[in-house]
């Protein structure tokens, strides 16, 4: 899951880079509007978190761009305002959720999630794609009472796939929604942790189609 | 006398009525010197065929040729009378019977005219009298004619033209009406515009209104405009400052719970409460600033118009409920400025949204007051919970995380805005009902 955090605050933007990093985010965090805008326009990323007050450029202009733009995707506003009238004027012009501050990381992370799922067409706390159930929380799948514990970049790259299940997934794609934008994106590195899937769940689990990229169960 | 168009009415209606008056009189006084005129010129005229008709005798016996009288001295009290004098001699007409006119001395050449109120028949007369030469001798005669006639056509003439005088009076003033309204249609334009301002539905006032009462207009609208702007700024400030307060406690709260040792029960209850306190204050403090209030020139909050923004809104933010929501009453507009509007019935409708389970219901009537009613058919609250409501403001939602304390940021807006709050059980959903009202301002 890759992420753009508009935040202007640099203290509170590491802190949400560094706690949505561990729950198996990828993160791109940018510091003002122009940025912000060309980032979320240019990268197809799976979230976006919007503060209004960005320098630069107005928050509610740059979504407003966005949605010009016809970038679809789901964008957060995480605002310190809080007024009734800002939240309309925020959700009128296409933003998905809001949340003021000062608010608690874990909520962050749950509105962020509920929004991914909405986005993506799924329900439910955990995810459950061809009998594989993965769990968010505890970033580890499960199968027939058996379970398997895995690692960020693991977590990232199952969740992404079972996110798109029986679609063709290109090596690119997916370095795009596993990695960040300064991550060193070798796409040789994916071919790496699919073998590591694969060992650790079975060869099944994904199948390559070659020259095109790798398929989450069966296709569509 | 405060009206203007009294005001012009009164001096319209009192300088035409003079003038109307003046008229009437000017014409009265003129038409009967023309009559009288007249009149004594067909006596002198008389006059002249009597004097032609007389001769005397050299011993100084005066006879009238009797062809040379016309048939009206003839006939006895028939209005036309003369009588001539030659010194001692006295010649009078038939008509006079046996009454004698009351004529004035005249010398020789002078002429007379005389009203005489009392002739024969105790009747008015107009008198002619001349005095004249003939045959050495003086011989004043003295033709006189009853004004009855002569008055009669006089009044008739005056009723008449006092008749149309009212008519072109009545006529004129019906006009200058036309024209008082019609001038001063747009300066009551202007006033019902005010009533418009008040009631929220206009932010400006019409200014194509005539040259005297555009600098009014104009001052009040850049007035209006000032008021607006500074709204706008101080909104903007304080959105501003609640970024500039609310992003550091975000970070202080976050390193709060991970520098603090999760054991150290009181340091973490201590400073989560003192970090509550600094929200709520900022919170309290910033929503009291953001009101409007009743501030002119603002657009109240439009029910057709900003309600679907906001119900669609809350839709959005609650996606995981599907919310029947109803709107009903006959009011277009709530009696409040636009933004103040959507904070209160935001905080409302988002309350409503959280606990009910699948319809919400809004009630807007005006009628002697403004009542606002917002009813779902969730849990509602029990007795103790209501009167708890009632009487502190209460945190019944705060269990619900993520949302603010709506129904308290409610109770202290509507505190603001000088309005009553009461809440009760919903008769016809079940759940909580929260009625506001207002009193009408105008």
């Amino acid at each position: 899951m890759r992420l753009l955090l508009a935040e202007d605050d640099p203290d509170l933007s590491l802190r949400l880079k560094r706690y949505l990093g561990r729950q198996g985010f990828a993160v791109d965090a940018v510091h003002n509007g122009v940025d912000a805008e060309f980032n979320g326009r240019e990268t197809p990323y799976d979230a976006i978190v919007l503060d209004l007050g960005l320098p630069q450029r107005p928050g509610l202009d740059v979504l407003a761009n966005w949605r010009k733009a016809e970038v679809k995707t789901p964008v957060l506003i995480l605002t310190a305002r809080d007024s009734w009238q800002e939240k309309v004027q925020g959700l009128q012009q296409g933003a998905d959720d809001y949340l003021t501050k000062p608010f608690q990381e874990e909520e962050l992370l749950a509105r962020l999630q509920a929004l991914i799922r909405r986005n993506t067409g799924t329900v439910g706390q955990t995810l459950t794609v061809a009998g594989w159930v993965l769990d968010e929380t505890t970033q580890s799948v499960s199968r027939d009472a058996q379970r398997w514990e895995l690692t960020g970049v693991e977590f990232r790259l199952l969740r992404y796939c079972m996110l798109h299940p029986g679609r063709i997934l290109s090596k690119t794609q997916l370095t795009e929604h596993v990695y960040e934008q300064d991550a060193d994106k070798d796409s040789n590195v994916i071919e790496v942790y699919i073998k590591r899937l694969r060992e650790k769940l079975g060869r099944d689990i994904i199948t390559t189609r070659r020259g095109q990229g790798y398929v989450f169960g069966k296709p569509v | 006398m405060t009206s203007l168009r009294a005001r012009l009415g009164l001096g319209l209606i009192s300088s035409l009525a003079l003038m109307i008056g003046l008229l009437w009189l000017t014409v009265g006084i003129s038409v009967r010197l023309l009559m009288e005129e007249q009149l004594a010129s067909r006596l002198a005229h008389d006059a002249e065929a009597l004097l032609g008709g007389l001769s005397i005798d050299d011993a100084g016996h005066a006879s009238l040729d009797s062809r040379r009288i016309q048939g009206i001295y003839q006939q006895p009290f028939s209005g036309h009378y003369f009588q001539i004098a030659i010194e001692d001699e006295v010649v009078r007409s038939r008509s006079l019977w046996d009454e004698v006119l009351p004529i004035p001395r005249v010398a020789l050449g002078e002429t007379r005219m005389d009203f005489i109120t009392t002739g024969p028949q105790q009747r008015p007369l107009l008198l002619w009298t001349r005095g004249f030469r003939k045959h050495n001798r003086l011989v004043q005669i003295a033709v006189a004619e009853e004004l009855e006639a002569m008055r009669a056509g006089m009044r008739d003439f005056h009723l008449r033209l006092a008749a149309w005088s009212l008519a072109l009076l009545f006529m004129l003033l019906l006009i200058q009406r036309y024209i008082v309204v019609r001038s001063l249609r747009s300066v009551s334009a202007a006033a019902d515009d005010v009533v418009r301002l008040e009631r929220g539905e206009i932010s400006a006032l019409d200014e194509r209104v005539p040259d005297e009462v555009r600098p009014l207009v104009a001052a009040i609208n850049k007035l209006l405009q000032r008021q607006r702007q500074r709204l706008l700024r101080s909104r903007e400030a304080l959105g501003n400052l609640a970024h500039g307060i609310k992003t550091p406690l975000t970070v202080l709260q976050q390193l709060v719970s991970e520098k603090i040792p999760v054991d150290d029960v009181d340091t973490h209850a201590q400073l989560q409460r003192y970090g509550r306190q600094i929200k709520e204050q900022v919170d309290k403090s910033l929503r009291r600033a953001r009101l409007a209030g009743d501030s002119l020139g603002t657009n109240h909050f439009d029910l057709r118009k900003d309600l679907p923004l906001l119900v669609d809104t809350l839709n959005r933010l609650h996606r995981d409920k599907s919310i029947v929501f109803q709107h009903t009453g006959e009011a277009a507009t709530l009696p409040m400025e636009q933004q103040d509007g959507m904070e209160l019935l935001g905080n409302l409708l988002d309350n409503a949204w959280k606990w009910a389970r699948s319809s919400v219901r809004l009630t807007v009537e005006q009628g002697e007051e403004w009542q606002l009613l917002v009813e779902d058919d969730g849990p509602g609250i029990d007795a103790a919970g209501l009167q708890l409501l009632v009487q502190r403001g209460m945190r019944q939602d705060e269990n619900i995380p993520g949302h603010g304390i709506g129904l308290s940021i409610v109770k202290s807006m509507v505190e603001e805005l000088g309005g009553a709050l009461q809440f009760q059980a919903s008769q016809s959903l079940g759940g909580l009902q929260v009625c506001i009202t207002f009193c009408n301002r105008t």
